[in-house]
């Protein structure tokens, strides 16, 4: 069984440059729970104020829990999602 | 020179045209945190704001009577503030209320004061020919009303615009078309749309005076205006005015801006109108404590009409039925003559 | 076995991702409009496809309608393939000779000598309090008039499928999306139409209806985002034991009257829901239709749609003109 040390934190990257709010919410996941994807893949998109950016994936591997959901808000640098990376 | 009054009367409306947008911003942002949803909130639907320009509502306006036409684009307010449009009733309109000027049914690109010969609309350049109709009325009726059609730097494309041009123009209207050249129409920069710099030089191909005022200042433009009015009111014809002004918010509350260099943004914000004028003003001999009066008036008025408009009930859904013709549908009567159309044949 | 797909898209990334497709496929495709390129289009119908493509095949036109719409016409005409977007299917208005004298009529009157391989884009409808002259649909206005195809994807998937269909058609595709349903974060979505997509590329065909919820008691048909309230009524029905059907158009033009008949025959009942306005439109056809393949089939009849009015502003009048859920329920109801 994988703990949080295995686990990769999904989280915004980069918060937007112009943005005077550290709140933003999710507004669409595009994989579902459960689900294997690449690096890099848009997992999700969130809006932050006016300006909308795409979560990617960080490693390849398996989007193992949704930790906000859609329409839910989160603060900068929350975990939006669990990952469990493909062995190497 | 231009009277000390009417320096006055135009900062007067241009400090009212720009609480009132930065009020508006304000409550039609409420709700809408931490993510811009359009629906929420106190003020409906979409919602374009004219901070920025003030100095072409006001000096061409302050030429203009109640019985002068003018109509106004998507971006109305600062027009409608510097036309003597009803601010309570218009203020109402734009929450949405049952005593704003449409009733709640037309809302802010939709605002309507016959008093004072007002209407504005949706549709890019589609105020022009109504205002050259209202000038083919006054021809008609010989009477020195003018109209005056107020349109963006991206409408001048527009077939309706071009068209109005030559139908005033032939008519010998009194018209006057003022184009407003914010440089962005929505995310698109004006040479990526239109292949001249100076809008004005529409008016050249149209046998009419076309002429542009390069500055944001409120006396230039004042200056220009009573140029065009006055050939105008004279029934010597339209004219074509071009102002720059600047964008200071987005195209529409929640426009992100990202496509806009952020030199653009900052540029918009330093040339202000306003304060050019404060300086005519201070240069007229008025003094800070008066222009500070002004503007606590200004605002004070702008808060009574948003407190006003906020206290308004919100309209019957009932109400959504009324209003669709003046007459009963059936015209102007219910009954039908009886003639004998057979002339006597069986 | 079907490949399950596990990727799902908002309607707008999946009609991106077809034109995407097509104009990497070909290069005389290309999209115009207003706000397209930096912007994205102002309700995300062309976002990133500047940054792959370029300004000159993703172009920002002139506020002139007449002329690019137009100017598609005459590049179609000459083979290309463009597709023009209006900004929101109200400002038709300025254009309107372009679209239903040239594009939908040239076909036909060349004696088929002549073919119109464009697509023409607009956002429709309401819900955000945009009154009047931004938030029509005007689905009865094209369909009514020959010569186009009008297509109103209600998911995603369609929203592709549709999409790799109108541009690969030689014939002029007016292909008219939902602001709602886009998945636009400040203009949110109801649940359904963000749905799985697969990334390979697909056409579905144009008249083809789409059983979207089986019933046995009512036949609900509609279109857009109107598919989403009648489908969340059917759910509430059902709790009642109502069981009804609710069809996706999906293309007005060609009609798929098949389908809806086919259902009405097992129904009995039919319920037409519609964003645009009531008389002289969608419902009325509909019902029109049925009744002139089955009319004995019909037991009884609702049309729920816009009263004849411009859609006013304020949200408790708009919400009294506009459809919801319950006001389909309740027609139903007034059926059984």
């Amino acid at each position: 069984m994988s703990d949080d040390g295995d686990r990769v934190a999904v989280t915004l990257a980069e918060w937007p440059d112009d943005a005077d709010s550290d709140e933003g919410v999710v507004v669409n996941w595009f994989i579902r729970q459960g689900a294997a994807v690449d690096p890099e893949t848009s997992l999700c998109e969130v809006q932050i104020e006016k300006v909308s950016v795409d979560v990617l994936a960080p490693v390849a591997g398996t989007l193992e829990e949704i930790v906000v959901s859609e329409d839910g808000e989160f603060a900068r640098g929350d975990t939006l999602a669990w990952m469990d990376p493909d062995d190497e | 020179m231009v009277a000390l009054t009417e320096l006055t009367e135009m900062y007067a409306d241009m400090v009212t045209a720009r609480h009132y947008e930065e009020r508006l911003q304000e409550e039609y942002l409420e709700g809408k945190q931490p993510a811009f949803d359009i629906s929420a909130g106190p003020i409906p639907g979409e919602l374009h704001l004219a901070a920025g320009h003030e100095a072409a509502g006001a000096g061409v306006c302050q030429h203009l009577r109640d019985d002068d036409t003018v109509t106004a684009p998507h971006r109305p307010h600062h027009v409608a503030i510097a036309k003597g449009v009803d601010l309570k009733r218009m203020t109402a309109e734009i929450f949405g209320r049952e005593t704003g000027l449409g009733k709640g049914k037309g809302g802010h690109m939709h605002l309507f004061d016959p008093d004072v010969s007002f209407a504005c609309s949706g549709i890019i350049a589609e105020g022009c020919p109504p205002a050259a109709g209202a000038g083919l009325a006054a021809k008609k009726r010989n009477t020195d009303s003018v109209a005056v059609a107020y349109l963006g730097e991206g409408a001048i494309d527009q077939g309706a615009f071009l068209e109005s041009l030559n139908f005033a123009a032939v008519h010998d209207l009194p018209v006057v078309f003022v184009i407003e050249d914010n440089d962005w129409a929505i995310s698109m920069p004006k040479e990526r749309v239109t292949d001249l710099e100076d809008g004005s030089k529409r008016a050249d191909g149209f046998d009419m005076p076309g002429r542009r005022v390069d500055v944001d200042d409120a006396v230039a433009v004042y200056d220009a205006a009573r140029e065009a009015v006055g050939r105008a009111r004279d029934q010597n014809g339209p004219t074509l005015l071009e102002i720059q002004v600047h964008r200071r918010m987005g195209h529409f509350m929640g426009d992100p801006e990202s496509y806009r260099p952020e030199a653009d943004q900052a540029a918009a914000a330093q040339r202000d109108s306003i304060e050019r004028l404060a300086d005519d003003l201070r240069a007229a001999g008025t003094d800070d404590a008066e222009l500070e009066d002004l503007r606590a008036e200004a605002e004070a008025r702008v808060e009574e009409a948003i407190e006003w408009a906020k206290d308004q009930p919100k309209p019957d859904p009932a109400a959504a039925h009324e209003d669709m013709w003046v007459n009963p549908p059936s015209g102007v009567t219910d009954s039908e003559p009886d003639f004998d159309l057979a002339g006597g044949e069986d | 076995m079907a490949e399950e797909i596990t990727r799902e898209l908002t309607m707008s990334r999946a009609m991106v991702e077809a034109i995407a497709g097509e104009m990497r496929a070909d290069d005389e495709v290309f999209y115009m409009g207003e706000d397209v390129a930096d912007y994205g289009g102002i309700f995300d119908s062309t976002e990133g496809l500047r940054e792959e493509f370029g300004y000159d095949r993703v172009m920002d036109v002139p506020i002139s309608e007449t002329a690019y719409l137009g100017a598609a016409v005459g590049a179609a005409q000459e083979g290309m393939r463009p597709i023009a977007e209006l900004m929101f299917v109200d400002f038709f208005g300025v254009a309107m000779d372009q679209i239903y004298n040239q594009m939908a009529k040239n076909t036909y009157m060349s004696g088929g000598n002549v073919s119109v391989p464009m697509v023409l884009t607009a956002a429709v409808g309401g819900t955000y309090n945009d009154a009047a002259q931004h938030s029509q649909t005007l689905y009865g206005t094209f369909a009514h008039m020959p010569g186009m195809k009008v297509v109103v994807p209600s998911t995603a998937y369609e929203a592709k499928g549709l999409m790799h269909n109108a541009i690969r058609d030689d014939d002029p595709v007016v292909y008219l999306f939902h602001k709602r349903l886009m998945g636009i974060g400040w203009l949110p979505a109801p649940d359904g139409p963000k749905t799985p997509v697969p990334e390979t590329d697909y056409t579905i065909p144009f008249g083809s209806a789409d059983v979207k919820h089986a019933g046995e008691d009512v036949t609900i048909v509609t279109l857009g985002l109107h598919v989403h309230r009648a489908l969340e009524a059917a759910e509430s029905l059902a709790e009642d034991g109502i069981g009804a059907e609710v069809i996706d158009l999906r293309s007005l033009v060609p009609l798929d009257t098949d389908t809806i008949v086919e259902s009405v025959e097992k129904t009995g009942t039919l319920v037409v829901v519609d964003e645009d306005y009531r008389s002289y439109g969608v419902t009325g056809e509909i019902v029109a239709s049925v009744a002139d393949e089955a009319v004995g089939a019909l037991d009884s009849v609702e049309r729920v749609a816009l009263p004849d009015v411009p859609i006013p502003y304020a949200r408790s009048l708009e919400n009294e003109v506009v459809a919801d859920a319950g006001d389909i329920e309740a027609a139903v109801r007034r059926t059984q």
